[in-house]
């Protein structure tokens, strides 16, 4: 039967099938519960959001001085800042968005264009999807393995090599999805005019997805900024002022997770401003993210 | 010419003889013989023999799925990016046979240009999406791109519309002129044969009649070869017109005679509107 909305006081033709005025109701009823439930776990959703951001905005923000940023970690009640942990944040995610993105780019480029539905391809998919959801603990404890045990020491390095490991495949996925989103005709029309596969690849089809390579990368930046365990086994942190990426380092993550276990309280003071300068950092680059993308569009 | 036995297709053979003559006193730009084409294992040509005299255009019709948009990515190999397309047979273009193994497509390519259903601008600005093209192949001077450009763009009749946005997306422009951008991309490599596939199907009246005036300019300089859905855009544009059906080539004339006396009935019942 064909759907009507239409008041049953209009008048049907009698070789119609005849719209029953309950059927009507029925179909009301369920539309009316659909979008009662769809509001409700939405609201739920946003309330959950809403109080974490409230109660990190209402601990955090009291502790937003400037010396905060001027003041590498100290000893209770010393008056310390969180200066070492944030430049030491920025650094390790820094360097693991240079390792991670080229690597990435280039693997969702292979798997996109030339990968295609070979054996390889499909491994690689599958290995780098399994990474994307692998336990943080574990890339730690791999990266430990590889880098920390063999030379002796912690380092910022081996810091930003577990971040890399956790970006690369978020970068992977978001590439392959973008190119694949380019539609044939366009690369057809590269081809068509003389170009080599690579040139079309590079000056066509990355161009036109840049916008959503982009903003994998900047999702990248955001998952791995505010990760603790992968930085635990690899660059340990280290309460002192360093940019020295060869030895301990620490990040903002890992001093949270330290000073929020303490029995101090101006160090959980720091924890908490701690938790609201990655949230508001990872914020910031959403938005950055959703600006663009409409910038993109237009 | 390659002769067959004669019970395989009687009206092809008849056809070949005509292409040569049917736009009096060309050169044939591209000679197909005896051309059989596969999806993988359906065989969507089979057996076409036919000509595309130099500097004219041959409009290519028929109902859907009949092959005529196949034969066109032939003449510039388009079908090799697909694994499991393959042809058999002979095209000649310029004294080579261009089924053959160990060519430079993208030389073939840049001889053979192509313009496709649906406008396809790159995501770069107006004047790069010309540039594009000119720098797969040539090395040229900044001041030598900027006169190529613009007498591409004057080509096409586009360039009163962009002049002052060259540095514009090329996405921003409307779908008639970017199909228009298309062209001037497509002679901007300077080719001697156009294929168009379509060229006008998306495309609302007044742009589709500006690009057909556009082809009746271009045939001066350029081979042309146009599939088209629309009958009157073939018997305004066309020289000569080639009628597929079902893979095969039923019949290629002078537009005149085609549309005034086909030698098919087959020809007659399509091009009077009775199937397709």
């Amino acid at each position: 039967m064909t759907s009507s909305s239409l008041s049953p006081s209009l008048s049907q033709p009698a070789d119609r099938p005849q719209r029953s005025g309950v059927q009507a109701l029925r179909r009301k009823m369920v539309d009316k519960l659909a979008t009662g439930m769809s509001w409700l776990a939405m609201l739920i959703v946003v309330f959950v959001l809403g109080s974490i951001l409230w109660t990190l905005l209402k601990n955090g923000l009291p502790g937003l001085t400037l010396s905060l940023f001027t003041h590498s970690m100290g000893a209770p009640g010393g008056g310390g800042g969180l200066a070492n942990a944030i430049v030491g944040s920025l650094l390790q995610t820094g360097l693991s968005i240079l390792l991670g993105a080229p690597a990435g780019l280039l693997t969702g480029i292979f798997l996109a264009e030339y990968g295609a539905d070979s054996k390889l391809a499909r491994t690689v998919r599958f290995v780098s999807d399994m990474l994307l959801s692998a336990p943080s603990i574990l890339i730690g404890l791999f990266i430990y393995m590889l880098l920390v045990e063999p030379f002796g020491h912690f380092s910022g390095f081996s810091g930003a090599a577990a971040l890399s490991l956790m970006a690369m495949p978020i970068i992977v996925r978001t590439t392959e999805d973008m190119l694949r989103l380019v539609p044939v005709s366009m690369r057809e029309a590269g081809i068509a005019l003389g170009a080599a596969k690579w040139r079309v690849i590079l000056f066509i089809c990355v161009r036109a997805a840049r916008g959503g390579i982009m903003t994998g990368v900047l999702l990248a930046i955001a998952r791995v900024a505010g990760e603790t365990a992968p930085l635990l086994f690899t660059s340990l942190g280290n309460s002192e002022w360093s940019l020295d990426m060869r030895r301990p380092m620490a990040s903002l993550p890992v001093a949270i997770y330290q000073y929020a276990g303490s029995a101090y309280q101006d160090w959980m003071q720091q924890a908490w401003t701690g938790a609201l300068l990655v949230t508001m950092g990872v914020l910031i680059i959403n938005i950055v993210v959703r600006v663009g993308i409409r910038g993109g569009r237009s | 010419m390659n002769e067959k036995p004669t019970q395989a297709m009687p009206s092809v053979e008849v056809a070949a003889e005509a292409s040569a003559s049917a736009v009096s006193g060309r050169p044939i730009a591209i000679q197909v013989n005896n051309l059989d084409f596969y999806y993988g294992k359906a065989h969507a040509l089979h057996n076409i023999t036919m000509g595309f005299p130099e500097r004219s255009v041959t409009g290519m019709i028929g109902p859907s799925g009949c092959g005529k948009s196949t034969l066109l990515r032939v003449l510039n190999r388009m079908y090799d990016l697909y694994p499991g397309q393959r042809a058999t047979g002979e095209v000649m273009f310029a004294g080579q046979n261009i089924l053959g193994t160990g060519l430079d497509l993208n030389a073939l390519r840049s001889r053979v240009g192509m313009v496709f259903q649906k406008p396809t601008p790159f995501p770069m600005s107006i004047y790069d999406n010309i540039a594009f093209g000119i720098r797969l192949h040539e090395r040229v001077s900044r001041s030598e791109m900027d006169g190529r450009v613009e007498d591409a763009l004057r080509r096409v009749a586009l360039w009163p519309e962009v002049k002052d946005r060259l540095q514009a997306s090329a996405t921003a422009l409307s779908g008639g002129q970017q199909q228009r951008l298309c062209i001037a991309r497509t002679i901007a490599v300077r080719p001697e044969v156009i294929l168009l596939d379509e060229p006008t199907s998306a495309l609302d009246p007044v742009s589709t009649a500006r690009i057909e005036e556009l082809l009746d300019e271009l045939k001066t300089e350029f081979t042309i070869a146009i599939v088209t859905h629309n009958m009157q855009q073939a018997a305004r544009c066309a020289d000569q017109v080639a009628f597929f059906y079902l893979g095969e080539l039923v019949e290629v004339d002078s537009t005149a005679r085609m549309f005034t006396t086909p030698r098919e009935s087959r020809t007659q019942d399509y091009i009077t509107g009775r199937f397709g």
